[in-house]
């Protein structure tokens, strides 16, 4: 089943790539995170583990249902142009992504061959890392680089969940309140100039 | 413990009323109170650790955050800020502290990261103050690397996390757990997220290859901003650094020292380039403040942790003064005595500020001739027990010849300072010759023995 999930974890990621319109982006944002935050409940739920649990829900809660309204609603606010196509032309991106895939498997080998748990995982979060990276840097917007900045707390949440079986709540519970502080400073630089 | 957070939760509230510019320095500044105390009584629990080194850090970032406080007195005057810019300020002012008390006094890996982010988000809006494009594009810029340099931080910890989880449980994000079973933990592991984190505080710092982008957000933002960032954030950020690195000398002490001093000489190379080419005085402030982060890191791994900590000091002192002395001085884009403080009776100002700009480039009795000297001697130490003495050697010849660039662009603005610009009368504020005699009396406290005894003795 977390195969399944983080399958479409990073279906929904790639989709962000090639995306060209800023709500299908907070949608698919959205829904990445829901898969992410079902992955946190299933594996917590494996290993009995209900502080990863709650960090799932609060997964979905928080980058599913609030993040992503509170973008879009900032976004008709402000008229932040809803056209957002990709520096990157769509053929290159095709190439890209797949040998980001493949080489971060290679690239991380020597590190999940020091993992005792979920290898494969890990290795599959820092690909998405490097995926939310390149997010940023195909885009020329200020819109789809905050989208990409939350996809790379995304993908170090599922780094996290796999490689650690989780962070100590606290740690988890601040990093949430610093995204919130995130959407808030987001809030006040758009307030004050719009996007350029 | 939690009394340390009065004074910022005091500076949130109070920005939500009509500002009294005084009295809002003077709550900023009550945060020197608590900080004393906490730097008399050490303690440590299992989030907060309150120890020599991180006191020391704290002092000293309070003492740059009355500084500070009290140029923001005359900040408006100079500005033409609006009330609400002033407030929101002020809110973002309180809240940088909150995240900054956090991240210096966490045992915590993973609450160092959230105070460390929370401080980073809060200065982005402090850049866009000043109502200019070059400003708002500057704090986007600042929103965007700078969450890409903590993302790479918090990655690097997860992996540290990760190498000591199943040795210590929860424990493995604990500094002070780390360091005493630094046997135990998987090294491999530790050393892919150490070096990747490091990278992380260093992209924050400036270093290579990113050395002009703090440069620019500095340059365009307001000069309390730009004080913040280089006598309070930089010395937060090196703290990480301090501990981390300290782990890392357990684990691989020559792994440490070949990373560190290949980087640094690659960022040194590429600041003292930039330094010698800039026309503006304010970005060479900026990237000679790297050049500062360089020294330390180099003083710090090659064991020199006096002259680590004395160096971090007198930069933490000299850097927030001439920032903010910049803006009595500033006169087209050229720092200069000569006309901004015509008419101006007082002639303590640009002696202080003379005194300052030769101390940045370590002229005796500066604290930093002191810490240079004791910190290449520790370098010399290192190149001595190496097994590449040659190499060694040449690395800090080269790292000299790199300085003496700097030194020179140093001496050439101060003689420009000293004899070029128009005559325009500029004001000076109370509030800023206040400012000036703190940072002054701090840094000649910095070379008083008994300074230097408790300071040899933080790290033993």
């Amino acid at each position: 089943m977390i195969d399944v999930l983080i399958g479409f974890y990073i279906a929904t990621l790639i989709t962000e790539l090639f995306t060209t319109r800023l709500y299908r982006l907070l949608g698919w944002y959205a829904l990445n995170s829901l898969f992410l935050g079902l992955i946190a409940i299933y594996m917590g739920a494996e290993i009995g583990d209900n502080a990863m649990i709650i960090s799932g829900s609060i997964t979905i809660l928080i980058k599913f249902m609030l993040i992503p309204y509170v973008l879009k609603y900032i976004a008709t606010k402000f008229n932040i142009p809803r056209n957002i196509n990709p520096n990157l032309k769509v053929h290159y991106s095709t190439i890209i992504v797949p040998v980001i895939l493949v080489f971060t498997y290679y690239l991380v080998n020597p590190i999940i061959h020091n993992m005792a748990y979920n290898a494969n995982y890990v290795a599959l979060s820092i690909s998405s890392l490097f995926l939310a990276m390149l997010l940023i840097i195909e885009h020329k917007n200020i819109a789809p680089k905050i989208v990409g900045f939350l996809s790379i707390e995304n993908a170090l949440f599922l780094l996290a969940i796999s490689a650690t079986k989780g962070m100590p709540m606290l740690v988890e519970l601040g990093i949430f309140v610093d995204l919130l502080m995130l959407i808030v400073i987001v809030n006040i630089l758009f307030k004050h100039q719009g996007d350029f | 413990m939690l009394i340390i957070f009065i004074p910022s939760i005091l500076l949130v509230i109070l920005s939500f009323f009509k500002i009294n510019r005084t009295l809002m320095a003077a709550v900023s500044s009550l945060i020197i109170v608590p900080a004393i105390y906490i730097f008399m009584h050490p303690f440590v629990n299992e989030y907060f650790l309150v120890d020599k080194l991180n006191s020391f850090v704290l002092l000293i970032s309070s003492i740059v955050g009355v500084g500070v406080s009290l140029s923001m007195i005359s900040l408006p005057e100079r500005l033409n800020l609006n009330e609400e810019a002033i407030k929101r300020f002020y809110r973002f002012f309180g809240i940088f502290w909150f995240g900054l008390i956090i991240s210096i006094l966490a045992n915590n890996m993973g609450i160092f990261w959230i105070g460390l982010e929370f401080a980073t988000l809060s200065t982005v809006y402090m850049i866009k103050v000043k109502d200019s494009l070059t400003a708002h594009k500057e704090a986007w810029k600042y929103l965007t690397v700078g969450a890409i340099a903590i993302s790479l931080v918090l990655f690097g910890i997860i992996l540290m996390y990760a190498s000591a989880k199943d040795v210590l449980g929860e424990d493995a994000m604990n500094f002070y757990a780390l360091a005493k079973n630094a046997g135990k933990i998987n090294n491999f592991l530790f050393e892919i997220g150490f070096t990747i984190s490091v990278t992380g505080f260093f992209i924050k710092m400036g270093f290579f290859p990113m050395n002009l982008w703090l440069a620019d957000i500095e340059r365009a933002s307001i000069y309390p901003v730009a004080a913040l960032f280089s006598g309070i954030l930089e010395s937060a950020i090196m703290l990480g650094f301090f501990r981390l690195s300290k782990i890392e000398m357990l684990v691989n002490t020559s792994h440490l020292v070949t990373f560190s001093y290949i980087y640094a000489i690659f960022t040194l190379f590429m600041v003292s380039f930039l330094i010698y080419r800039t026309k503006d005085f304010v970005t060479t402030f900026a990237l000679s403040g790297i050049e500062h982060m360089v020294l330390i890191t180099i003083f710090w791994v090659s064991g020199g942790y006096f002259a680590a900590l004395l160096h971090l000091a007198a930069h933490a002192f000299l850097k927030p003064a001439l920032f903010l002395s910049s803006s009595m001085l500033e006169q087209k884009r050229r720092y200069s005595f000569k006309g901004a403080l015509k008419g101006y009776s007082n002639k303590l100002v640009p002696l202080l500020i003379s005194l300052l700009l030769l101390g940045i480039i370590s002229i005796p009795p500066s604290p930093m001739f002191f810490s240079e000297i004791f910190g290449f001697k520790a370098m010399l130490d290192v190149a001595q027990d190496s097994d590449y003495f040659l190499v060694m050697i040449f690395a800090i010849f080269i790292i000299m010849l790199l300085l003496s660039i700097i030194f020179y662009k140093f001496i050439t603005i101060y003689q420009e300072a000293l004899y070029d610009g128009d005559d325009e009368p500029k004001k000076v504020y109370k509030s800023e010759i206040a400012m000036l005699l703190l940072f002054t009396i701090s840094l000649l406290a910095l070379i008083l023995p008994q300074v230097f005894d408790y300071i040899e003795g933080i790290i033993k």
